[in-house]
């Protein structure tokens, strides 16, 4: 005899998860705050956290070299302010689609892509933007490797979260 | 409006449509992941001249701030490309749908915003603007308009399959 503790089974929490009374809203209630909404400020959380490490990395990769470095130090609060606001409708997405986006590998492809590029956000504001030697030229061939690898992380953050609707288990309907 | 009609009857019938909407399954995938690159860099580039010119990350000089306008220009011609194959893979989910028509409205917004920026000579006054100076009032509500108008085209786009049935 096996006694199922639905505690220990994480398909079990997954599902509960999905179809919680917040799952089931987001997912299928048809009103435009639930999943469009979400959705929208997904993108635009998207939009100002990856197009404002897009115009530091540029800058670090020696596009507008003109451009002073010791100001851009006021780009992180917005960068974050889009991280954790995608973040947020990011984890209301994921309660919706529980069962799918968890077993989904392109989802962890996503998943991966964005710890490492946050780790390198992390990075670029430890090195160049907490010394006083925040001018100095030419940038280290660092800075460079990390604007570059950064960059590439986003991209591949893109791309996969976008793949989430038409690779492997998809969940609702596909592309949308 | 007759005439959209018969352009869209036309390219639904070109080998560019058919490929799109689904001769090559990859095709479709592939422009909307280039279409949320094109948005990050259009976004990420001129949101942060708007920000800048609204009085966020003051301390940016605007002459060597401009210098890095081509990459958002370039993520407008990225989005413009892939939203044209949209079109062409689908044209008549679009063409009777109303959020398409607010959406592609915004956009000539956008491009009339831009237009005025540079025809009426607020661009040049802005050039010489220094790091921690204010742009002119008339700059700011450029700026402001800017921001709105993009993050309303990105409102329409993401509606576009819940407003309306498109995607």
């Amino acid at each position: 005899m096996r006694r199922v503790r639905s505690g220990s089974d994480p398909v079990a929490t997954l599902s509960a998860l999905e179809n919680s009374g917040f799952g089931i809203w987001v997912r299928e209630s048809g009103s435009l705050w639930s999943y469009p909404t979400i959705i929208f400020l997904h993108s635009l959380g998207l939009s100002f956290l990856v197009g404002m490490n897009v115009a530091l990395n540029l800058r670090l990769l020696g596009v507008a070299p003109g451009l002073p470095l010791a100001p851009l130090d006021k780009l992180f609060p917005i960068m974050w302010f889009g991280f954790w606001m995608n973040a947020v409708s990011g984890v209301a997405l994921l309660i919706a689609d529980a069962t799918t986006m968890m077993i989904s590998p392109v989802f962890w492809v996503k998943m991966t892509c964005i710890a490492a590029a946050v780790v390198i956000m992390v990075l670029i504001k430890r090195q160049l933007f907490s010394t006083p030697r925040v001018e100095v030229t030419p940038l280290p061939l660092r800075a460079k490797f990390l604007a570059a690898s950064s960059l590439l992380l986003w991209a591949g953050a893109i791309t996969a979260g976008r793949l989430t609707a038409y690779l492997g288990p998809v969940a609702g309907l596909k592309g949308r | 409006m007759p005439l959209v009609e018969s352009f869209s009857r036309w390219i639904h019938g070109t080998r560019l449509s058919w490929a799109v909407r689904g001769g090559y399954p990859w095709l479709w995938p592939a422009c909307e992941t280039l279409h949320f690159v094109g948005m990050a860099l259009l976004i990420g580039i001129v949101g942060l001249l708007d920000l800048r010119m609204l009085g966020f990350v003051k301390g940016l000089p605007l002459k060597p701030l401009n210098r890095l306008l081509p990459w958002g220009i370039f993520g407008f011609a990225i989005n413009l490309t892939t939203g044209f194959m949209f079109f062409a893979g689908d044209p008549f989910q679009y063409i009777h749908n109303a959020v398409f028509w607010f959406k592609m409205a915004f956009v000539v917004l956008a491009g009339i915003n831009v237009g005025a920026f540079y025809l009426t000579g607020i661009s040049r006054r802005v050039d010489s603007v220094q790091g921690g100076e204010d742009v002119p009032t008339s700059a700011k509500l450029v700026a402001a308009t800017s921001l709105f108008l993009w993050i309303g085209v990105m409102y329409w786009g993401r509606m576009l399959p819940f407003l309306g049935d498109a995607f």
